[in-house]
């Protein structure tokens, strides 16, 4: 090849350097400076190069990992399991139907305490038809299984995402997910500015809590009695409260490092005229904020932290500048459900304000999200005053060959 | 044509957009990249999400702005204000000025004159340069390889950033002596690029926003009250207007692949290996099947029927005409 695009990481890297990268190999090396001990996934687009740049720098000796082939996801995550479990920092990633095949190992990472990471490039379920593309699938299962979730916007917030996830996880001791937009984000070519490993590594430091000693043997994951199952359970729940505290810490301390500044939520114009503002997550978040340029009366609502869903925070801001109405944009959907997934979140975190809101279900299986989209909801929202009806709908899809849907 | 003063000063509160066609392997989302590397303000850059194949035909993007806010948006582009067609072979396929920013550059790898291109794109409300970069590429480089130097001719219409950046950013992503002869091959490019302002075209202007609305839901098409409720597409149903029996795959291909009628003894060896059913046969009186030639138009010249034939009746022949191959990076 006459491009290599993990040769920047084959060396240390000294000093904060501003490059050019995709998604996925912007991961990939952010991976690389953590450190890992263990590298073991199974490849599905649009995760592929992710996995595919970090058998490079292990290939070019550059990263002392031990990079494991696997016949599927279930194995990926059953060997990453074990292996952080063995103390080891280990790194997996996957997507969409691969997600769904990890489903029977992952609430053991969760309930062994397990500070283990993995990128999700979201893309579709394939239904009805397959699709490469994006959907938000990670809202639409596993996210009650107990895994952190922080979702990125850009390049460089994935990047700075794959790292801040070790520091969550080793923190909390709860396996992290960080998710970017398939083919958005992990295909797109964006400016960021790679941090130096002296860095990474201090804000990084091993602290395996779990080893494997011979000379004092335990089981993991036995059968209990009920007499025991829910004192299990009402442990975890214990132990995840102070998790958003900890986010919030490690966004800290990653700002002292690298003066890029991260929260829980994130807040853009929300002291407008008209006291809405739209709430999303992810690549569309800046898609409204260059839509925003021009339509100053509206604000946004970015949510960076999934799971724990931070509804504390986000009653706190919507009650601060006093937001009246919410249009909630989300790439997934739920049939007939009361509401999508993420709405969902949001409208049970805001219950005790009332606030205002309307759903709209847009960009499914990669279809882009522009400004007509915004301009439509916007619009709409504006003769919205009450919580009847129905609350949700799908915007931006053919009703007819002559008719799009609700315009 | 904007002076890079003035453009610096129009990119403070603007964007300007940049699309690139090529063919898979050709490297157009290199060049794309370059361009983000190269600018001095923030940019993106993106490919047309998909999956690419050697040989058909693929978009890129650019995005750039020296105001953070105006690229931070993810959208792909769809008014773009220059175009830049890699591979000539594309223009009779594709729409290559759709969407282009009246006043906008269309920079084409070609040896025609500007009035015949002219007559091709059927725009009189948009600029032309080309620039003959296969000839560049085969004289420097010695390879069909016209991404980089398509950025010379580029940036001699629309100074966006210097050939002193665009040499760093390859000399950055490209090794020692091929970044080399990268630069070189550039530089002779934004020299011989032949610049033709369409008397009477608008002045560019960055405000316009030619996007059709609603343009990605793709109108037109069927909606969800007329298409099958279990996501089935029944082949005998003229649904899919965009199934692969559309695509011109045929495009795609180095080679034309020959049948030879008297050679050929209809074993069907080729028909059942053929991946895209280009090999033509028909039923005769006598109940078999007989082959009676090859589709050209879905025919991807991907040579299986070539090798498999036992008695040599197929054999394929170079195409004719400019840049019409693929070119794999190495």
């Amino acid at each position: 090849m006459s491009i290599e695009p993990m040769k920047m990481f084959f060396k240390e890297i000294k000093e904060p350097i501003e490059t050019t990268m995709i998604g996925n190999y912007a991961v990939a090396g952010a991976v690389t400076q953590t450190d890992p001990d263990v590298i073991c996934a199974f490849p599905i687009t649009p995760q592929t190069q992710s996995v595919e740049g970090l058998s490079d720098v292990v290939n070019q000796g550059r990263l002392k990992a031990a990079f494991v082939n696997v016949e599927s996801e279930l194995a990926a995550i059953s060997y990453s399991t074990a292996a952080s479990a063995a103390g080891a920092r280990a790194f997996t990633a996957t997507a969409s139907q691969g997600y769904l095949l990890m489903t029977e190992a992952l609430p053991m990472a969760v309930g062994w305490r397990l500070p283990l990471t993995m990128m999700i490039s979201a893309r579709a379920f394939n239904s009805p038809n397959l699709s490469i593309w994006n959907t938000w699938e990670y809202t639409e299962v596993n996210s009650e299984l107990g895994w952190n979730i922080i979702v990125s916007e850009n390049v460089q917030e994935t990047y700075d995402a794959a790292i801040l996830s070790v520091m969550i996880a080793d923190e909390s001791l709860f396996p992290t997910i960080f998710v970017h937009d398939g083919f958005i984000i992990s295909h797109s070519v964006q400016k960021l500015t790679l941090i130096p490993d002296e860095i990474v590594l201090r804000m990084t430091p091993k602290k395996p809590r779990h080893t494997i000693d011979p000379s004092k043997p335990g089981t993991w994951g036995g059968i209990v009695t009920p007499d025991y199952f829910m004192e299990g359970r009402a442990r975890l729940e214990e132990a995840k409260k102070p998790v958003l505290n900890q986010m919030t810490e490690a966004f800290k301390k990653f700002k002292s490092e690298t003066g890029r500044e991260y929260n829980l939520i994130e807040t853009y114009n929300l002291d407008n005229s008209s006291k809405t503002a739209f709430c999303t997550m992810g690549s569309m978040a800046g898609n409204i904020i260059s839509w925003m340029y021009k339509n100053k009366d509206v604000g946004l609502i970015k949510i960076r932290a999934y799971r724990p869903f931070p509804y504390e925070e986000l009653r706190r801001i919507v009650e601060e500048h006093g937001i009246e109405k919410l249009i909630l944009l989300e790439k997934s959907d739920s049939l007939n459900g009361m509401l999508p997934p993420f709405s969902m979140s949001v409208a049970t975190a805001l219950y005790p304000l009332k606030t205002i809101f309307r759903s709209f279900i847009v960009g499914l299986g990669g279809r882009d999200v522009t400004r007509d989209e915004f301009d439509v909801a916007k619009k709409k929202m504006e003769s919205v005053n009450d919580m009847k009806g129905k609350l949700y709908s799908y915007l931006g899809v053919r009703e007819s060959k002559q008719k799009i849907y609700g315009t | 044509m904007l002076t890079p003063e003035q453009l610096k000063e129009i990119l403070k509160e603007n964007v300007i957009n940049l699309r690139f066609h090529a063919r898979g392997g050709q490297g157009g989302v290199t060049a794309s990249n370059l361009c983000v590397e190269a600018f001095y303000g923030f940019g993106v850059c993106q490919p047309k999400f998909g999956a690419e194949r050697m040989g058909s035909p693929t978009e890129s993007y650019v995005r750039l702005s020296a105001h953070d806010e105006l690229v931070r948006s993810n959208e792909q582009v769809y008014a773009p204000h220059a175009v830049a067609v890699l591979d000539p072979s594309l223009l009779g396929e594709i729409d290559v000025t759709a969407g282009l920013v009246p006043g906008g550059w269309l920079i084409v790898n070609t040896t025609l004159d500007q009035i015949s291109l002219q007559t091709i794109v059927g725009r009189k409300d948009i600029n032309i340069a080309t620039i003959d970069a296969l000839g560049i590429a085969m004289e420097i480089l010695g390879r069909n390889i016209t991404n980089t130097i398509i950025l010379g001719a580029l940036i001699r219409v629309i100074p966006i950033f210097s050939m002193d950046a665009l040499a760093n950013a390859i000399m950055r992503r490209f090794k020692g002596s091929i970044a080399a002869k990268n630069v070189e091959a550039i530089k002779r490019a934004h020299e011989e690029t032949c610049i033709y302002e369409t008397k009477g075209a608008p002045q560019l202007d960055f405000t316009v926003d030619t996007k059709i609305p609603w343009q990605q839901v793709s109108p037109g098409l069927p909606g969800f009250k007329e298409i099958d409720d279990a996501g089935v597409w029944y082949c005998d149903e003229q649904v899919i207007e965009m199934g692969s029996g559309q695509v011109n795959t045929g495009s795609w291909g180095e080679y034309d692949i020959i049948w030879d009628e008297e050679k050929c003894t209809d074993c069907g060896m080729c028909w059942y290996i053929c991946p895209d059913f280009a090999i033509v046969r028909e039923k005769g009186d006598d109940g078999l099947w007989h082959m009676t030639g090859i589709d050209s138009y879905h025919c991807k010249s991907c040579q299986n029927c070539l090798e498999i034939c036992p008695v040599d009746a197929i054999s394929k022949k170079l195409k004719q005409g400019p840049a019409a191959c693929a070119v794999p990076e190495e």
